[in-house]
């Protein structure tokens, strides 16, 4: 992304065409917005409303983002922010953001921006939209200011009176951390928009009611049973898209269905490229591939060098008994016809019995090509 | 080593009683229960004398004529159609000196022919015939005698009892407006296969009442079958959460389908605490979610009845005390549990496929079986290791895990049947 400088605050701003009707639509800008409102959301999260000039609308889609000029100590800074309003609701956008301690940005635009000041900007950017994946059921999941692009997506919905089924869950610090608390709580009376908010810790004046601690995988099916048949974005701080990453690939969410915003707010830079397609593993493996024949199935099958046999096996649906699956049991043990596995276990097979050729399918994980005798 | 008298006098019911007053809800039973030949004549008695049992398929008596022989404990009976296509049950008793009737386990008849001294009775009970009588003897009042029966949506059950529970129509109505899609009454035998299972019967409930061993003992079952069957959502162990998350989403396809074609789904769940004790539910299945194949592909093309997805799930049936059925899209598989002795059991088990389905054609029958062929013989495997535990002295009655609440379910019907009939 290029710097750009802040435009003058004189004069208009002839880089971009000239509006010939009211109201006209703009794709693609690199302007100034006017502040048109402040308003505290949280006790430390504002929204900041802005218009374009020339009462020009801007068309973008929900979940994008602008990249503000921000002028701190004079020296103009670039942030990319969501914008967290509506498509439909074009004749303002909004930006909503939370005050992060040593963020510069945040904090300037918290102390300093008033209605009718001017900042430069750009975009929309971002592929990161429900308009870009219709599907007739999505999970909009986000953590703290994480919920600014799914509540755009949300609130399009709702605009447009969709009948998609929404499971919006949301994950916050302490109930006066939820951000569009009220908005959130009305907006969870329509019959297709299901809201759930975790909160990790009661606040100083309210104990937490709904889910407390972490987002689980429980917490998610419970909120989301229809997970896998829906289009799910996700947008939250760094450790926490990790661990919804980690959790969606334990689920078995198609890769392609999984969509999130790796968007780290008040930190410098453009946001990190929106993974759409990418596998959800945390850690892309790019270890070697071993072809494992289950010799009594008749079936051959791949098996990366970190993928566990019975996992593989299960994978490609065959049949195998197998119980725990975590290497105590031993109702997965199988005779290895030959390779090499490198197997951590934990106790469910005797050192005898390795040395008589068993595997415990669950815990061995092929270093060469295989033949299992099942 | 027994605890009861040799004969089942007052020391027996008294001991019984003892038995009964000593079940401690939660746990399995005392061995005595699986092994000890008195309790088994009072389970007899007092459950499958008594009981609506299931016993065989409309399909299996298509047109009239046909018939099957049931036995229960001493107890021989025959299922036929009359020529009114009326479904009759009778002893398999002739009524001139008790000669046994019917000697094959199914067959068609035009009349029933006694083969001491060819009485011959009407598929409607009636003796039509009886020869060398006297002038005043009266037919009429030598006709079969009848045991009740009834067709619950093509599922035959009877009941040996004088006053069978009263409960049961009301029952089948419940259940027939699930089963109605399926249309029983217009499918054929695909396959039928009868087990000897070495375990008592109520081992072989009990262990059809659970899916606590599926993991382990059923790889090709859990193919298709949800292995988290009983388990409530906090409970789901980690390895299991991908088969969860499965679950949950083609539950909700599946009450989607249902919805859409106005076809019931939930849960009725009544195991315990009236005679005629059953669930029902539909519920979505792995793979590909139409039938218990190893990809969860349909067995057979001919979908059954007027069925216009082959994605419904299985309907599964349980009704106290011998049966379990699954209603598929595409085929049933039905299955009855017998009492042969103490320690043995027959189950059968029927598929039935839509009256037209050719085989070779619309199915392949290895493909339609295959599944529960195995599944059954794994579980014969472990009721027989189970009855053998039971008797053994070192055997102790261990809890029910969390997932095996029918079993415990199961077990306290049968506790409240035998309070019925035992003096406390």
């Amino acid at each position: 992304m290029t710097d750009l400088m802040l435009p003058p605050d004189t004069g208009t701003d002839h880089r971009y065409p000239e509006a010939s009707t009211d109201n006209e639509l703009l794709d693609d800008f690199d302007g100034r917005l006017r502040c048109s409102s402040v308003t505290d959301i949280t006790h430390d999260v504002r929204s900041f409303s802005f218009t374009l000039d020339d009462r020009a609308q801007l068309r973008f889609t929900p979940g994008q983002y602008l990249t503000l000029q921000v002028p701190v100590d004079g020296v103009p800074v670039e942030r990319c922010y969501t914008i967290s309003s509506a498509p439909a609701d074009a004749d303002e956008l909004t930006i909503t953001v939370k005050r992060v301690p040593d963020g510069p940005v945040s904090n300037w635009l918290h102390d300093h921006l008033r209605v009718g000041d001017v900042l430069g900007a750009s975009g929309p950017l971002g592929a990161f939209s429900s308009d870009l994946h219709p599907a007739e059921q999505l999970v909009l999941l986000s953590a703290g200011s994480g919920i600014t692009p799914v509540m755009s997506m949300l609130r399009e919905m709702i605009n447009r009176g969709s009948t998609q089924q929404i499971r919006f869950i949301h994950s916050a610090r302490t109930p006066d951390d939820i951000i569009f608390r009220a908005e959130l709580e009305w907006l969870d009376t329509y019959p297709n928009v299901d809201v759930t908010i975790i909160c990790e810790a009661d606040s100083a004046t309210e104990n937490w009611q709904g889910p407390t601690g972490r987002l689980s995988p429980a917490v998610l099916l419970k909120a989301a049973p229809d997970l896998l048949g829906s289009e799910i974005f996700t947008c939250g701080p760094a450790p926490y898209m990790a661990a919804v990453r980690e959790m969606v690939d334990l689920l078995g969410v198609d890769p392609g269905r999984y969509h999130e915003e790796s968007f780290v707010l008040g930190t410098p830079g453009a946001p990190l490229a929106p993974s759409t397609t990418e596998t959800p593993s945390a850690d892309a493996p790019t270890t070697a591939t071993h072809l494992v024949e289950f010799r009594r199935a008749g079936r051959t099958i791949d098996c990366d060098a970190s993928t566990s046999i019975l996992t593989a096996a299960s994978a490609a649906g065959i049949p195998l008994p197998s119980s725990c699956g975590e290497g105590v049991c031993g109702s997965c043990k199988q005779d290895l016809l030959s390779g090499e596995v490198d197997m951590q276990h934990a106790g469910g097979i005797r050192p005898k019995e390795i040395r008589q050729g068993k595997v415990l399918l669950c815990s061995a994980k092929p270093t060469s090509d295989l033949i299992i005798d099942a | 080593m027994t605890i009861f008298a040799p004969n089942p006098d007052a020391t027996a019911t008294s001991t019984l009683s003892s038995l009964i007053r000593r079940r401690r809800p939660g746990f399995s039973l005392e061995a005595e229960f699986y092994t000890d030949p008195t309790v088994f004549a009072a389970d007899l008695d007092a459950v499958f004398g008594r009981h609506w049992i299931f016993v065989a398929t409309e399909a299996e008596i298509a047109e009239e004529g046909d018939y099957v022989t049931v036995t229960v404990g001493k107890a021989s009976v025959i299922i036929i159609r009359d020529d009114d296509f009326e479904i009759r049950a009778f002893r398999n008793v002739c009524r001139h000196r008790g000669a046994r009737l019917l000697n094959e386990e199914r067959g068609s008849v035009g009349n029933i022919v006694c083969g001491y001294h060819q009485w011959t009775y009407s598929p409607d009970g009636s003796l039509l015939h009886a020869k060398d009588q006297p002038a005043d003897f009266d037919k009429s009042c030598f006709g079969l005698r009848s045991v009740s029966v009834r067709s619950e949506g093509g599922l035959i059950f009877i009941c040996l009892a004088a006053e069978p529970p009263n409960d049961f129509d009301e029952v089948s109505a419940r259940i027939e407006a699930y089963l109605g899609p399926h249309q029983l009454t217009n499918t054929k035998v695909a396959a039928q296969i009868d087990l000897v299972e070495h375990a008592n019967w109520k081992l072989v409930m009990e262990n059809n009442r659970e899916c606590y061993h599926c993991e382990a003992g059923h790889p090709e079952l859990t193919c298709t079958f949800f292995p988290t069957y009983g388990h409530a959502v906090e409970d789901i162990p980690t390895r299991l959460l991908p088969a969860h998350a499965r679950y949950l989403q083609a539950e909700h396809d599946l009450e989607t389908a249902c919805s859409d074609r106005g076809y019931p789904y939930e849960l009725i769940h009544e195991l315990t605490g009236r005679p005629s004790a059953f669930r029902i539910q539909r519920e979505a299945l792995d793979g590909a979610g139409e039938s218990y194949t190893i990809d969860g592909t349909a067995a057979s093309q001919k979908l059954l009845g007027d069925l216009d997805t082959p994605r419904l799930g299985r309907l599964s049936l349980h009704h106290q005390p011998n049966m379990w059925s699954h209603f598929l899209a595409d085929h049933a598989v039905v299955f009855s549990a017998l009492p042969l002795d103490v320690d043995r059991t027959l189950v059968r088990t029927t598929w039935l496929v839509h009256s037209d389905a050719v085989e070779g054609e619309d199915y392949d029958l290895d493909n339609l079986t295959a599944v529960w062929k195995m599944t059954n013989a794994q579980d014969a495997g472990l009721c027989a290791l189970a009855q053998t535990g039971v008797s053994d002295p070192g055997y102790l009655p261990g809890p029910y895990a969390p997932s095996e609440s029918d079993v415990d379910d199961f077990v306290t019907w049968y506790i409240e049947r035998l309070s019925e009939v035992v003096e406390p």
